[in-house]
C-alpha cells in the first residue's frame, strides 16, 4: 500500500507534527508510514483522510501483490 | 489511543531509581556478610530474616524496577507504538525461552536459573523496544 500524506500535507501546507497532531499519534507514527515502513489501522487511516477532507482511497491506494 | 494496563511516564524514572539503589544496596549488604538466598541452599527459610530482606532489597527491588520500566508509557503512544511493544515482548519471551530452555538442559541449578528468568524477559524487552524507539527517532531527526 502507498499513500498521498506528502503530496496531500505539502497542499494543506501542514507539518508532520501537526498532522501528528490532529490525528493523535506520534510524529514517528506519520513519518513511517508517510515512507511506507508502517501500515496504519483503518480508525487512523480514516482519520488521516478526514483531515485531508479526501474520501480513504485518495489517500490511501492499494499496490499490486497487496 | 486507550492504553490500559500501563503505568504513567513519569514511573519510568522511578523504575530506573529503583534499578540503580539495587547496586549500592547490594555492595553494602555484601560488604556485611549477606549472602543472597539463591547462592546459598543452606540459608534459614524463616521469613525476614536479614538475608530475606537482603534478597527482598536486592534482586526484588531490580526487578520490580525493570518491570516498572518496561510497562510505562511513551509521552505519546500510538497504535505504532503499542506494535512495537508486542513484537519486543515476543522476542523477549522467544530469547527467555531458548535461554531457560539451554540452561534446563546444561544446567542443573536451578536457584540460579529462576534468577535468570527474573530479569532476562524484563531485561531484552526494555533493550529492543528502546532500540527500536530510538531508530524511529533517528529516522526522524534525519528527515528534519
Amino acid at each position: 500500500m502507498k499513500n498521498n500524506i506528502r503530496v496531500e500535507r505539502a497542499i494543506k501546507n501542514i507539518t508532520q507534527g501537526e498532522l501528528a497532531e490532529q490525528v493523535n499519534v506520534s510524529r514517528q507514527t506519520i513519518n513511517t508510514i508517510e515512507s511506507n515502513k508502517y501500515v496504519p489501522s483503518t480508525v487512523l487511516a480514516l482519520k488521516i483522510a478526514r483531515v485531508f477532507g479526501k474520501p480513504l482511497e485518495e489517500v490511501f491506494i492499494l499496490e499490486e501483490g497487496d | 489511543m486507550k492504553s490500559k494496563f500501563l503505568f504513567p511516564y513519569w514511573c519510568r524514572y522511578l523504575g530506573w531509581a529503583l534499578v540503580i539503589a539495587h547496586v549500592p544496596m547490594s555492595i553494602i549488604g555484601r560488604a556485611n556478610g549477606m549472602i543472597n538466598p539463591l547462592d546459598n541452599p543452606l540459608a534459614n527459610q524463616a521469613l525476614f530474616t536479614g538475608e530475606h530482606l537482603f534478597f527482598i532489597c536486592t534482586t526484588l527491588v531490580m526487578a520490580v524496577g525493570l518491570f516498572i520500566v518496561a510497562f510505562s508509557r511513551e509521552k505519546v503512544e500510538d497504535e505504532q507504538i503499542w506494535q512495537v511493544r508486542l513484537d519486543s515482548l515476543r522476542w523477549a519471551i522467544f530469547v527467555n525461552y531458548l535461554i531457560l530452555l539451554a540452561s534446563l538442559i546444561f544446567i542443573y541449578d536451578i536457584a540460579h536459573i529462576l534468577e535468570i528468568n527474573l530479569w532476562v524477559p524484563l531485561f531484552f524487552f526494555i533493550i529492543r523496544f528502546r532500540w527500536v524507539m530510538f531508530r524511529l527517532n533517528h529516522s526522524l531527526s534525519k528527515e528534519g
